[in-house]
């Protein structure tokens, strides 16, 4: 399995007492499978993303990433794990502005340091159609460009999990198409794991498998 | 294991395998384009300024370090100095002759050239034998800015050498006559270099150097003239410090020995006090400089809470972003380093220019060292007011990258407060080299910085309270951001006081005590006046129609005991010491003056016998002696003693002539004295000095508007060189208003997009930003100008007594140097708010 969640809870404290995020929430995903997470807004689906992914920790239960224990590894280890085998897509495309197309795609490839980064980046960004980009600013890039270059650095290190957090969310619907197209053709070729967390009914039905989320719990 | 679980592992080690070139390069790429972003521009703008500043002064410091040690062996002209306000006495010449040591003797006192055209210039007289200098080289040329030569024997009987100054002042060349005591004499030199010639570096009068041989025939000097009588040593280091041995255990208490080792205190001194004080104000600005420092890494680490969430989602570890992050900063930190060292070693020129005459020799190139200061200046400025920041950023939820409104993690108040102060206590303590000074400096200027901004917060809050429909956004831009506000209120306050203290308020200090010099106020100090020449000076007044012509004698002293109890075995202060270790000159009269008002006891009879003392009141603080005590004085080898029986009080800035000590004739009128007088000349002073100067020539004559006008252009001076520093200040001040401006430009550009999509136009935007810099450069006007007023007042009403009088010129500069200063620099800095497209903010997450 890519991913085992086990009577996962999440809860914060707030000024009204306690606030639960995820109600028990039990999963599990198989390697090169493909899942639909939605769900009204404040439901959860995001927390729940960043629990599966690592980014964030439970308060109760257990999560298993890549078979490793999140649950007993503090943020170092968490990332350790993440390192050059899981990719990410967010919906406001979150590159680093400071970094070119072609810098931002390579960055998974070093921070895990893996070699040959700069041929490796240029070549993903080939497969996503921005061969001319490679030294734009994200400024300097439209919404979907960048989203393409985003989707570029997901995959580039191939992982064996992407989890993406409403991809077509900042989109127009033509470009949103396109970028779910690129985003599936990828997964399929290197037979990626896909989480993915969207409002869009028609995304969600191409998944494999789609779960609901109301109130902090998966239906 | 399973190939995932292997390749997992793999990458594991890959990751733990990061290297400090990876960071390092992704350090730089973030970095060569980030540079360029106002937070980062701020910061490094604050680190040039702190380091330019600290450096600057550090520079000049060091290059008149550099002059006083190369000058070490030929400060003195010799190895050993002996001096006394009297003829150096014949043991100590016995004494340099038993140690085989080379002699010279040099006599120096104040007197009056006049020229055959009748100008006249006070003088320092040098006269010399042909053995002088014992050390080092006299330099002297035949024109200003003529070939150098080097002197090979002492000016020719009846000429005279001067400094190139004079001769422009009297409009003399070589080979001019003068008239200088009962002779005329011809100009031989100029002298471009005198190896002992700063012995006093404010010398107020210039140099003009005689033949020792001619001193007795020249009539300048008789018995009690003012005169420092030098004897110049040379020898061996050995036989040197058989001198000194001997010196210590038996030379009179009136003679000072000064050798090389101790340089030149009032050189010393000088270079001391310069440093403090521009080390003072380059603190100010590294004070301000700091906070826009501050200001700049709460943005920078927004920045860097992404990056690193970023990154740290991509796999990165925690210290891997801090590492980048560490190395993208001290990059900068590094850049803006150079780049302040290189400013500050460039204005250095300017204050050497300013105040390097002073030091009377050209300044040699300085060192390096000053850049350790520079560095260590960037490095707690960055450690103590950035680090906290961005270290703790990084340490941001992961999740933020999923969910952005995450708080950003900040550093406790504690911590942030804790580094912010231990540096500024640092560089404080190592700009004033004086621990306790620097500690009292931090203490004061935290002071300063709470009133300051207390005054502002205040303001503002009466401010907004204002109902004005003109400056309603100007105001509700207030009201949201008071914090911000006032603290840029506070930066620019802090330095525009500075230069209006500087400026307006020491104008106005120098004013008020210019103002209170009475019209017929003394405008000539007559000194060296001989017993035998008091009727016919007298007459010479009268007949001038000089209106005060009361002579007053004056007797050379030396405090010996109070109550018996001898004065090396007295306790006193700073002030007091002073006085009990150098000779001082008394007086005598019989009838009480009546510009001298008696606060305690009764003046004498005038018929009295008995030697009695009269104190003035803050003396007798400083030495300790009250009515009914009895002070011992030493008058050449004879011994004085009477008892105090009044106290009285001294208007010293009337510019009459005043006494600490006056005694009764008894007992001192039968004491070598010369007489001096201080006289108001209505008209005609050139013709009067002329004549009093040919009739009498050993008389000096004090032009006192003439060391006046030196005084203040001393003070100008530097005042200049510190208002030169504080300009570092006033940018600091600026960079701190552009820096809490950018902390405010998201919400900013937020609400100028949504005016502006909702109709406003751009000229709408445009007015309410000048409305708000206006009324906040207004306030910080007011503050400054309000508060440089009331330094002004305390000072000439509480601490010099004088009238103070309301100067509406400081507000109308402050407030439009506030206004014009703050709308300048906030206007640039939210120029991008204005030419933003609408719609790239509201669609942007930014």
């Amino acid at each position: 399995m890519i991913i085992t969640a086990r009577n996962v809870c999440k809860s914060v404290s707030t000024g009204e007492g306690e606030l639960t995020i995820l109600d028990n929430v039990n999963l599990q995903l198989a390697a090169g499978e493909v899942l639909a997470i939605v769900g009204p807004s404040g439901s959860g689906k995001s927390t729940l993303l960043g629990v599966l992914a690592g980014l964030d920790s439970a308060t109760s239960g257990t999560v298993k990433l890549l078979d490793q224990p999140l649950h007993d590894l503090d943020e170092d280890g968490r990332a350790a794990v993440r390192a050059g085998a899981v990719g990410f897509v967010f919906q406001s495309f979150q590159l680093l502005p400071g970094l070119s197309a072609l810098e931002n795609v390579m960055l998974p490839l070093e921070l895990a340091n893996i070699a040959d980064a700069r041929s490796r980046a240029q070549q993903q960004l080939e497969l996503v159609g921005l061969q001319h980009r490679l030294g734009h600013l994200p400024a300097q890039l439209s919404g979907g460009e960048q989203q393409r270059v985003a989707v570029a650095r997901a995959f580039v290190a191939t992982p064996s999990v992407l989890f993406a957090d409403e991809p077509t969310g900042n989109l127009d619907q033509a470009t949103g198409n396109t970028i779910v197209e690129l985003m599936f053709q990828l997964r399929a070729e290197h037979n990626t794991a896909l989480v993915l967390v969207t409002h869009d009914q028609n995304l969600a039905s191409r998944c494999d498998r789609l779960l609901s989320m109301h109130d902090g719990q998966l239906q | 294991m399973s190939s995932d679980a292997t390749d997992l592992q793999l990458l594991r080690k890959s990751a733990h395998r990061s290297s400090l070139k990876r960071d390092f390069g992704l350090a730089w790429r973030q970095l060569r384009r980030e540079f360029r972003l106002s937070e980062y521009l701020v910061l490094i703008f604050a680190l040039v300024l702190s380091v330019a500043a600290v450096t600057s002064v550090g520079f000049f410091a060091n290059r008149v370090e550099r002059a006083m040690a190369a000058q070490a062996a030929t400060l003195l002209a010799a190895d050993a100095v002996v001096s006394s306000p009297a003829p150096i006495t014949s043991d100590i010449y016995q004494q340099a002759a038993e140690q085989s040591l080379q002699t010279a003797e040099v006599t120096e006192f104040p007197s009056v050239v006049l020229t055959e055209d009748g100008e006249t210039a006070l003088v320092s007289v040098k006269a010399v034998g042909a053995e002088y200098p014992l050390r080092g080289e006299l330099k002297l040329a035949t024109e200003v800015y003529g070939a150098e030569q080097t002197a090979a024997d002492a000016p020719s009987s009846g000429a005279v050498w001067i400094e190139p100054r004079l001769a422009s002042t009297l409009q003399v060349d070589v080979g001019d006559r003068l008239i200088f005591g009962d002779s005329t004499v011809t100009l031989e030199r100029l002298i471009t270099f005198e190896p002992d010639g700063s012995v006093d570096a404010f010398q107020l009068a210039p140099r003009l150097m005689m033949n020792a041989a001619d001193l007795s025939a020249s009539g300048l000097l008789g018995e009690g003239s003012r005169a420092r009588y030098r004897l110049l040593l040379a020898g061996s280091e050995s036989q040197i410090d058989s001198f000194v041995s001997w010196f210590d255990a038996n030379a009179d208490a009136s003679l000072q020995l000064q050798t090389v080792e101790e340089g030149r205190p009032a050189v010393r001194s000088a270079l001391v006090n310069a440093r403090r004080f521009l080390g003072l104000a380059a603190a100010v600005a590294v004070l301000l400089s700091a906070a826009a420092v501050a200001l700049a890494a709460r943005q920078i680490a927004e920045r860097d809470m992404n990056t690193g969430s970023l990154m740290r989602t991509f796999g990165a570890s925690g210290s891997t972003v801090l590492r980048v992050v560490l190395i993208r900063l001290s990059l900068i930190a590094l850049a803006a380093t150079l780049a302040g060292c290189i400013i500050g070693y460039l204005v250095q020129f300017g204050l050497t220019a300013l105040l390097g005459q002073w030091f009377a020799t050209d300044l040699p190139a300085a060192t390096l060292t000053p850049l350790i200061g520079g560095f260590m200046c960037a490095v707690l400025a960055f450690v103590g007011f950035c680090l906290p920041s961005l270290v703790r950023a990084i340490d941001t939820p992961v999740l933020q990258v999923l969910r952005r409104d995450l708080p950003m993690a900040r550093p406790s108040a504690l911590v942030a407060l804790t580094s912010a102060v231990a540096a500024l206590a640092l560089l404080l303590i190592w700009l004033t080299r004086d621990w306790q000074l620097g500690g009292l400096l931090l203490l004061g200027m935290l002071l300063v910085a709470a009133v300051l901004m207390g005054i502002s917060r205040l303001l503002v809050a009466l401010s907004v309270r204002v109902r004005s429909a003109y400056l309603r956004r100007a105001l509700e831009s207030l009201r949201r951001r008071p914090e911000s506000v006032s603290l840029q209120i506070t930066a620019f306050s802090v330095g525009l006081l500075a230069i209006l203290l500087l400026t307006l308020v020491r104008n106005d200090v120098l004013g008020a005590w210019q103002r209170q010099i009475p019209d017929d106020a003394p405008n000539f100090f007559l000194v060296n006046i001989q017993p035998d020449e008091v009727p016919q000076v007298k007459s010479f007044l009268s007949e001038r129609g000089v209106q005060n012509d009361t002579l007053y004698p004056m007797i050379r002293a030396r405090l010996e005991s109070i109550n018996d109890q001898p004065v090396t075995d007295i306790k006193f202060d700073e002030h007091g010491q002073r006085f009990a270790e150098r000779d001082f000159n008394l007086s005598y009269l019989a009838e009480q003056r009546p510009d001298n008002k008696i606060l305690e006891g009764e003046w004498w009879d005038e018929q009295t016998d008995s030697p009695q003392f009269s104190v003035e009141e803050d003396f007798a603080g400083d030495i300790g002696v009250e009515i009914g005590d009895q002070m011992q004085f030493r008058v050449a080898d004879k011994i004085v003693t009477g008892e105090i029986t009044n106290l009285r009080e001294v208007d010293w800035e009337s510019f009459a002539v005043n006494f600490f000590v006056v005694g009764t004739p008894a007992g001192l009128d039968d004491k070598p004295a010369s007489f001096v007088s201080s006289v108001y000349v209505p008209t005609g002073q050139g013709e009067f000095v002329r004549d009093l100067v040919s009739q009498f020539s050993g008389i000096t004559a004090l032009e006192i508007g003439t060391m006046i006008e030196r005084v203040t252009g001393i003070i100008d001076r530097a005042a200049l060189a510190v208002q030169y520093v504080f300009v570092f200040t006033l940018l600091a001040g600026l960079l701190v208003l552009w820096a809490s401006v950018l902390a405010s430009r998201r919400e900013r550009f937020r609400e100028a997009a949504i005016l502006r999509a909702l109709g406003a136009s751009r000229t709408y935007l445009a007015a309410s930003t000048t409305r708000e810099f206006a009324l906040i450069g207004l306030l910080a006007g007011l503050v400054a100008s309000t508060i440089a007023a009331l330094i002004g007042w305390v000072i000439i009403e509480r601490v010099m007594e004088f009238t103070y009088e309301f100067n509406g010129w400081l507000w109308v500069t402050g407030v439009l140097a506030g206004v014009l200063g703050v709308l300048i620099a906030g206007k640039l800095a939210t120029r991008p708010v204005l030419n933003q497209l609408p719609i790239a903010v509201l669609q942007s997450q930014v």
